[in-house]
């Protein structure tokens, strides 16, 4: 049986996602600090773009794991 | 010109000796190249998911500062090469965020002082297991909540087949009772007709 996923809906006017904004961040991360899936975010293309690009800079910046065990 | 975010990553060996020096290296090299500096702010004081230049703590400075789009290359290759400056990342930015401008004020002012760090953090290199300990904790707490959602939804895939054999006993009871009634009106009406 399909497991039931939990969906994030987030309105694509919301205000941009922040490589600062660690909290909402680190929601969308496995317990590996891998990125959720977009089945998973639920977000649309443009915003899962976003997601990525803001969690990717805060790992530059060593302020999210690239992997976490 | 252009209006720039850009957040450095400094050394904190660099920074609990003075911040107002670490502040002015990151800075300095900014107003080397002609851009004038917004704000400059201490962002925080962290320690690092990952360890950078051997250390696992660092203090973040976020500036906004105007500048020549043609310099920032040039302001790149010597953030590169400037030690104090472990990371950074500048980008560009549709205006100064609100109270950004009080925090960077409050800072000049004569009453800030820096905050000290926790006792049990220094940036020796005898000291970093202490700060693997502390990854540790937070790791276990977001361990727990995917963990604990795991087991509810086992239990649901697992009642669901029971409940659905229950329905079909029950939908079996009645058709058998139907069946007998039916039967039995059939006796009695054979019974009337002799």
């Amino acid at each position: 049986m399909a497991r039931p996923v939990k969906k994030a809906n987030r309105p694509c006017d919301d205000p941009r996602l922040d490589y600062k904004d660690l909290e909402t961040l680190s929601k969308y991360l496995t317990p590996q600090g891998q990125i959720h899936a977009r089945r998973r975010t639920g977000y649309c293309s443009k915003c899962q773009r976003e997601l990525k690009q803001a969690i990717k800079r805060a790992r530059h910046m060593g302020l999210l794991p690239f992997v976490s065990s | 010109m252009n209006l720039y975010e850009g957040m450095f990553l400094l050394d904190n060996n660099v920074v609990r000796e003075d911040w107002n020096e670490a502040k002015a290296t990151a800075t300095g090299i900014l107003e080397k190249h002609g851009a004038s500096v917004t704000t400059a702010r201490r962002w925080a004081e962290r320690s690092l998911a990952y360890t950078i230049q051997k250390r696992n703590r660092g203090t973040y400075l976020l500036v906004h500062f105007e500048a020549d789009p043609a310099n920032i290359s040039i302001m790149r290759r010597d953030l590169e090469l400037n030690e104090t400056v472990m990371r950074y990342l500048i980008l560009t930015c549709d205006g100064v965020p609100e109270g950004e401008a009080e925090l960077h004020e409050a800072e000049l002012s004569a009453d800030f002082s820096v905050p000290e760090p926790p006792e049990d953090h220094v940036v020796d290199s005898d000291e970093e297991e202490e700060s693997e300990e502390g990854e540790g904790a937070t790791e276990e707490a977001s361990e727990e909540a995917p963990a604990a959602d795991a087991p509810a939804e086992e239990a649901k895939a697992e009642e669901t087949p029971e409940a659905e054999e229950a329905k079909t006993e029950e939908a079996e009871a009645p058709a058998e009772e139907a069946a007998e009634t039916s039967e039995e009106q059939t006796e009695e009406k054979s019974s009337e007709e002799a």
